[in-house]
């Protein structure tokens, strides 16, 4: 036997003394929120549902519930059993037809009360991140946010002698760095996180699958209902960056006149008949070259398109948790050293403003990017 | 009409983004240079906005290591009136709950009663955006996050926030917290008429004593949740492939003609 495997095998033994804890106190099982908008699902209400499924292989009761509130919110169930839910609890009331936060957070809570999971799991939208910590402060639990991986394994802390053996871990990037932060919170349930959108894949829908509809009407007080909806803006022109086959996005250092540039080039793909949208890193977005709603990253969208072209991106952490899954990379940058080339596939060392005028050149004269190989 | 109101802001100093660096325990180093969070930034010029509107005053308060008081004295040279920092080596280790707790006690012991309780969307070091939201719930407000636009009605604010898939409006009474975004504004700077002024104030520094918590309340004892490990992250690809020709009209061409023709792994028939 090796000394390292001696190492580990006493480790092991000095593990299994720790005795196991479980503080669930009956609580079992998954729930997911199910967001929507307007009437409709939003894809990451799937998203979650599809990993709630698969993590619930590692528990005890395997049971996975969703939550879905709204405007005749009983519409949906079919969707949420066919994409892995074994039930869906549906909080259907016209008065719930645009998001207000308390009455929201009553229907979560008092759904999550009743149905007693150990795992929560919320959509890091901007409705998620707004609900999810007032209900999880009203239930007096922990939550983290915005996580990218989850999973279920153990947890020892030597210094109290606790062994936590299905502890739900949270897996989330770390500030400013490439590091990525495992949060626990094993002590409050449910353990409660939001998970970003874009990260994770729902479930291939399954038809035939079974699961229990339960009409659920939470003890809405008047108190819940006095914040007033006075109106509802669609924004009609909203970026679809997580349709597009293509992005084109640009870094701080191009300027607003490489913004320019590259929306000429999206205008130009576009013209072509393939899906494109303009992209940009945070620094670009907080130099005001361009709006927030285009920022890729940690703190921005996260997106897995066909083909992403980095333009003038240095590659910061932050940004490439963003896109770092997107099927193949094109990195235009200046610094040959630049982190973005250790995530691209094709790479130009060069100013943009030589290597982008060519581009919507062959563009224009009907140069299409083939993913038929990709 | 509203009418000199009480106006309170939540604000964090956090490092400057390249000062950021993560400690082997997971907690963030807060040694290096430091800033005012910039939502924050925004958070507080909406606050002086409406002070300016309406009369009343505007109490700024932080959590932090002493030297927050740096951004406290910028809010004051902003415009602030009033600034308390909650600084305790007990609060070590905090996570949003905890740290909701202490600022929860903090604003109930020495801002309260308020009208209105701004927060930064977010901050930029843990990028949560839980702290306004369960600060909310522990103090019983109404909420309403990602807000950029803040009007007076009669006898409460209207509010647009943004939401997926567009902007939604409220009428929401008070007291409240609005959580606010950077496109809400464009912080002012310090003015010299409030940097006379704030000659003349002190930052309240105020411990975990003060606010009535005990030790097990606070700080990572305090805390549901703490970080179990800290891994780096690996990025697995191929190395890149460069295309240096002659020109870069040539290095285009030939990046498009690779890129299309591009070998599957699926064979094809």
């Amino acid at each position: 036997m090796s000394e390292d495997d001696e190492r580990a095998r006493r480790r092991a033994e000095l593990d299994a003394k720790v005795p196991i804890v479980d503080l669930r106190n009956g609580a079992k099982g998954i729930a997911t929120w199910a967001q929507t908008i307007g009437e409709d699902l939003h894809p990451a209400a799937l998203e979650i549902l599809g990993e709630a499924r698969r993590i619930s292989s590692k528990i005890d009761d395997q049971t996975v519930t969703s939550i879905v509130i709204g405007k005749n919110a009983e519409k949906h169930a079919d969707t949420l059993i066919s994409h892995g839910a074994d039930k869906v609890y549906v909080i259907s009331d016209d008065r719930l037809e645009y998001y207000r936060d308390l009455p929201y957070a009553r229907a979560v809570t008092e759904a999550i009360k009743e149905i007693n999971p150990e795992i929560m799991i919320y959509t890091a939208t901007a409705l998620g991140r707004s609900l999810a910590p007032r209900c999880a402060s009203r239930l007096h639990v922990g939550l983290s946010a915005d996580c990218t991986q989850l999973d279920v394994g153990q947890y020892i802390s030597r210094k109290q002698n606790q062994r936590f053996p299905t502890a739900f871990l949270m897996i989330r990037p770390s500030f400013g760095e490439s590091k990525l932060a495992t949060i626990i919170g094993p002590w409050t349930y449910p353990q409660s996180a939001t998970v970003r959108p874009g990260v994770f894949r729902p479930l291939e829908p399954d038809t035939t699958r079974k699961g229990e509809v339960i009409l659920f009407t939470p003890n809405f007080t008047d108190e819940d209902w006095k914040t007033e909806v006075l109106s509802f803006e669609n924004e009609a022109d909203r970026l679809e960056l997580d349709k597009a086959d293509i992005i084109i996005s640009g870094g701080k250092g191009i300027g607003k006149d490489g913004f320019v540039m590259l929306q000429e080039l999206v205008d130009a793909i576009r013209e072509n008949g393939q899906k494109v949208e303009l992209g940009s890193s945070r620094a670009a977005v907080n130099a005001g070259y361009i709006s927030h709603d285009h920022q890729i990253g940690q703190t921005g969208k996260t997106v897995h398109p066909k083909l992403y072209v980095a333009v003038g991106i240095s590659g910061a952490i932050q940004h490439l948790m963003g896109m770092q899954s997107s099927r193949k990379v094109i990195a235009i940058n200046t610094d040959p050293n630049a982190r973005i080339f250790s995530v691209a596939d094709y790479g130009i060392v060069d100013d943009y403003k030589n290597v982008i005028p060519p581009l919507i050149e062959k563009v224009k004269s009907g140069f299409k990017f083939n993913f038929e190989n990709v | 009409m509203l009418k000199d109101l009480h106006i309170v802001v939540m604000i964090k100093q956090v490092p400057v983004p390249k000062a950021m660096k993560t400690k082997a325990d997971g907690m963030m180093d807060r040694s290096g240079k430091s800033m005012m969070n910039p939502y924050c930034q925004n958070a507080l010029e909406e606050a002086l906005k409406l002070r300016d509107k309406v009369g009343g005053k505007v109490s700024v308060v932080s959590m932090g290591p002493p030297n927050a008081q740096q951004s406290l004295n910028e809010a004051l040279r902003r415009g602030a009136d009033e600034a308390y920092l909650l600084s305790d080596r007990l609060l070590a280790g905090s996570d949003t709950w905890a740290t909701a707790v202490a600022l929860s006690e903090t604003i109930k012991t020495f801002v309260s009663p308020f009208d209105v309780l701004f927060a930064g969307l977010q901050t930029i070091d843990g990028d949560t955006a839980h702290v306004g939201p369960q600060v909310a719930e522990h103090l019983g407000l109404y909420q309403v996050c990602y807000v950029d636009k803040i009007e007076l009605l009669e006898n409460s604010l209207k509010v647009r926030r943004l939401i997926e898939g567009g902007y939604e409006s409220f009428d929401v009474p008070l007291p409240v917290m609005l959580s606010i975004t950077k496109e809400a504004n464009t912080p002012r700077g310090p003015s010299l008429n409030a940097s006379l002024k704030a000659v003349n104030k002190e930052v309240k520094i105020v411990s975990v004593a003060d606010i009535g918590l005990s030790k097990e309340e606070v700080g990572l004892s305090g805390s549901p949740t703490i970080v179990s490990r800290v891994l780096n992250v690996v990025i697995n690809r191929p190395p890149v492939m460069l295309f240096n020709e002659k020109t870069p009209q040539e290095s285009v061409n030939k990046l498009l003609e690779t890129f299309n023709s591009a070998e599957s792994d699926v064979e094809v028939s």
